[in-house]
């Protein structure tokens, strides 16, 4: 007998889960065997990641999740090389519960899981399968099955497995829209008739724990805005993150670095309409907002985009001053020249205090050593931007489709998006 | 037909003699508030953006008034769509314009369009709509000849949210943009993909072919020579016995397959598609620089290209 929470271990987001949440003490509280759990899940293997039905399990594996999360938020990015690590993780793992409660029979829980996320059609058995007025011929349903067979490496099967790959639904490709645009699902893969693709239960896992790995990427983003606001993450927090940073895989932090930022250059075309706007120079009403606040932290994490460890100091993320100098500090000074009148002019004092908010002091001449003489600010949220200086505040498409509430997000998402082949 | 670039004069005539708001379709008519409108009034270029119009009278006051030489709605609506603010959603537009046809049967320059060209374009949307109702189940999709070739335009809601993305994607199907890992089902993106690659092939001729990567000029020879077999090779799924007609290893062989699919690709301009704030010659409007009437076409089988010809055409050529 399986607990209705246990549903929860298949849906994290879901209110099972929420509610197991809720009735949990904070999560920088943890006990350790939950943050060790935390840690553990981004190098589980297939048997590690199945949970056994007590309640207790259960809760534990739900707030490990969350604390791992909640861990990678503290000390990176949205789209950060650990985010699409937790997120890649998560959807192993929630296909291998699947195909594992399938094995053992409970295939309807699944199916009463998936049923919330996406909406299904059964296809009926026997002869003459049908979507809409038009019949599915018989040989091509054997190649489906056949084509996700030989996906999986599976050469001879017993009646327990051949389930899973015989074409049993049908989804509206619509529907997948947030799986094609994180390039989780591919629109030409799928065998479309009328308007819905025609799978598999193994093809429905997949689908619906992709849905789950790209909610959980949008879960570290919502995180890290959060932290974006109320200043500095809780130490256990940071502990977690840090220590799954570590566990990256260093092939996988090579081309995702590479493939990220190529030669860690700023993309300014990627930036969001407020950056552009602030670069593009000021009235007096808001320039000292727009230089000092907005663009020094912004295009400060944006070129860093420090991982790995807690973002205290910007000197524990490069090597050499130049960069801070050259790549962060010139196009603010810069934007400032262009401003109207120019801000340096009327205030010269305030270039001293972009290199104190950039974590140097009050300087003009900063030097990597003094990196942590005064805070390194984070970005501000954008409500907080539409309150202080809402002329800078013009949002695009991108932020109101995306819900963006931070400048960052905005910037990490598009990359991602660019680098998983948004066209244009 | 002889295609000439139209007079001021012309253009005025036509705007005020000629133009009529009822040729408007109902798609644009009835969200023409929420639509942004450009206008190149001189044939440099659609520069006169963020324009809005509440009302049918208020364009066609502005029409009489100046005379453009190209008018532009854009595929998006918006909130406010003379800030383009407040996006809404955006239709799912694709051009096939004969003059960029990767391959064409008639001997047109690039650049040029004559009546044989403009029908393979034709041809060609008429494939790309019977793909998105048949597989992808969209159900409103409205074609206009834009002068130098044809509009589909897809207005379902349950497209119009999508994104650059999937609006990629949804380009690669259609066109057969993408090589599928098994060409022999009977329907599905197999089957699209097999119809474009004949049509791609069968466009194909010597000198076309030469541009291939890796291709000899006897393998070329051989290819055309067998094109009736390769054809049916390819439209039977049996991709190896093209390959094996052409004597073709698998490295040549893909990257001759490489080659049809980029052909493939061109049939229509893949940025026109996803750009979600694109403006589109508005249906109705005067082409000036062919003297041809942008149109809704009910029908795409029974499209004759005389009824796209202005009056003032009609009345120089007489």
């Amino acid at each position: 007998m399986i607990a209705p929470e246990y549903v929860a271990t298949l849906d994290p987001f879901g209110d099972e889960a929420k509610k197991l949440v809720e009735a949990s003490p904070p999560l920088d509280s943890m006990p350790q065997e939950i943050v060790d759990r935390a840690i553990a899940r981004v190098k589980w293997s297939s048997r590690e990641m199945v949970v056994e039905s007590d309640i207790e399990a259960v809760r534990a594996e739900v707030l490990s999740f969350y604390l791992m999360c909640q861990g990678v938020a503290a000390v990176s990015y949205p789209y950060s090389r650990e985010a699409r690590l937790i997120s890649d993780m998560t959807k192993n793992t929630i296909k291998y519960r699947m195909y594992d409660l399938f094995k053992r029979g409970h295939g309807n829980l699944c199916l009463e899981v998936v049923k919330r996320s996406i909406k299904l059609v059964e296809l009926e058995g026997g002869d003459g399968i049908k979507l809409g007025s038009i019949e599915i011929p018989r040989e091509d349903l054997y190649k489906i099955r056949d084509r996700r067979l030989a996906e999986d490496g599976i050469e001879t099967i017993d009646d327990r497995l051949l389930p899973q790959y015989l074409p049993r639904y049908a989804v509206r490709w619509t529907d997948l829209a947030p799986l094609l645009r994180h390039r989780r699902a591919e629109l030409t893969k799928f065998y479309l008739v009328n308007g819905r693709a025609v799978i598999t239960p193994r093809d429905l896992w997949d689908l619906f724990s992709a849905f789950i790995a790209v909610r959980t990427e949008e879960y570290v983003t919502s995180v890290y805005e959060r932290f974006s606001d109320v200043g500095a993450p809780p130490k256990r927090l940071t502990e977690v993150g840090e220590h799954i940073s570590s566990l990256l895989p260093p092939e996988l932090e090579l081309r995702e670095r590479f493939a990220r930022v190529p030669g860690g250059k700023l993309r300014p075309e990627s930036f969001p309409p407020c950056v552009k706007i602030a670069m593009g120079g000021v009235g007096s009403g808001v320039r000292n907002y727009a230089i000092t606040v907005l663009l020094t932290s912004f295009l400060s994490y944006a070129r860093v985009s420090p991982s790995g460890r807690v973002a205290n100091r910007i000197g524990d993320f490069i090597k050499d001053i130049s960069v801070v100098r050259d790549e962060i500090a010139a196009p603010i000074f810069e934007a400032a020249e262009r401003c109207k009148p120019p801000f340096f002019k009327d205030q010269p004092q305030e270039k001293a205090n972009v290199y104190y908010h950039l974590g140097f002091g009050m300087t003009t001449e900063p030097r990597l050593d003094g990196s942590g003489k005064s805070k390194w600010y984070r970005c501000p949220n954008c409500s907080k931007i539409a309150m202080s200086a809402a002329p800078l505040c013009d949002p695009d498409e991108f932020c109101r489709n995306r819900k963006i509430k931070n400048p960052l997000t905005y910037y990490f998402r598009r990359l991602s998006e660019q680098r998983t082949g948004a066209g244009g | 037909m002889k295609m000439r670039e139209a007079t001021p004069e012309e253009r005025k005539q036509f705007y005020s003699e000629e133009w009529n708001k009822r040729e408007l379709p109902d798609f644009i008519l009835h969200t023409l508030s929420l639509r942004e409108f450009g206008f190149d009034l001189d044939g440099t270029g659609p520069s006169h953006r963020y324009n809005q119009f509440m009302t049918v009278e208020k364009l066609m006051e502005y029409l009489q008034n100046k005379a453009p030489y190209s008018v532009f709605a854009s595929v998006a609506l918006y909130d406010q769509p003379s800030m383009r603010k407040g996006w809404m959603k955006s239709e799912l537009a694709f051009d096939i314009d004969a003059k960029d046809l990767p391959l064409k049967s008639c001997g047109c320059t690039s650049g040029n369009v004559c009546e044989r060209c403009i029908d393979e374009a034709r041809r060609i949307a008429m494939e790309f709509a019977e793909t998105m109702s048949t597989d992808l189940g969209l159900r409103n999709i409205v074609f206009s000849y834009s002068g130098r070739g044809f509009h589909i335009r897809v207005i379902d809601d349950a497209i119009m949210t999508l994104e650059q993305t999937e609006r990629t994607q949804v380009v690669e199907y259609v066109t057969g943009g993408v090589i599928p890992t098994d060409v022999t089902m009977a329907l599905g993106y197999s089957q699209v993909f097999r119809e474009r690659l004949a049509r791609t092939f069968k466009g194909l001729d010597e000198q076309r072919l030469s541009k291939a990567r890796g291709l000899r000029k006897s393998v070329i020879q051989k290819l055309l020579a067998e094109k009736e077999r390769a054809l049916g090779a390819i439209r039977r799924g049996r991709l190896d016995e093209l390959s094996a007609l052409g004597g073709l290893g698998p490295k040549t062989f893909r990257q001759f397959l490489d080659f049809l699919v980029r052909l493939n690709s061109e049939c229509t301009d893949g940025k026109v598609t996803i750009d979600t704030k694109r403006i589109l010659r508005l249906p109705s409007s005067l082409h000036s620089g062919v003297s041809m009437k942008c149109m809704l076409v009910r029908d795409m089988e029974r499209f004759k290209l005389e009824d796209a010809i202005p009056k003032f055409v009609r009345e120089r050529e007489s």
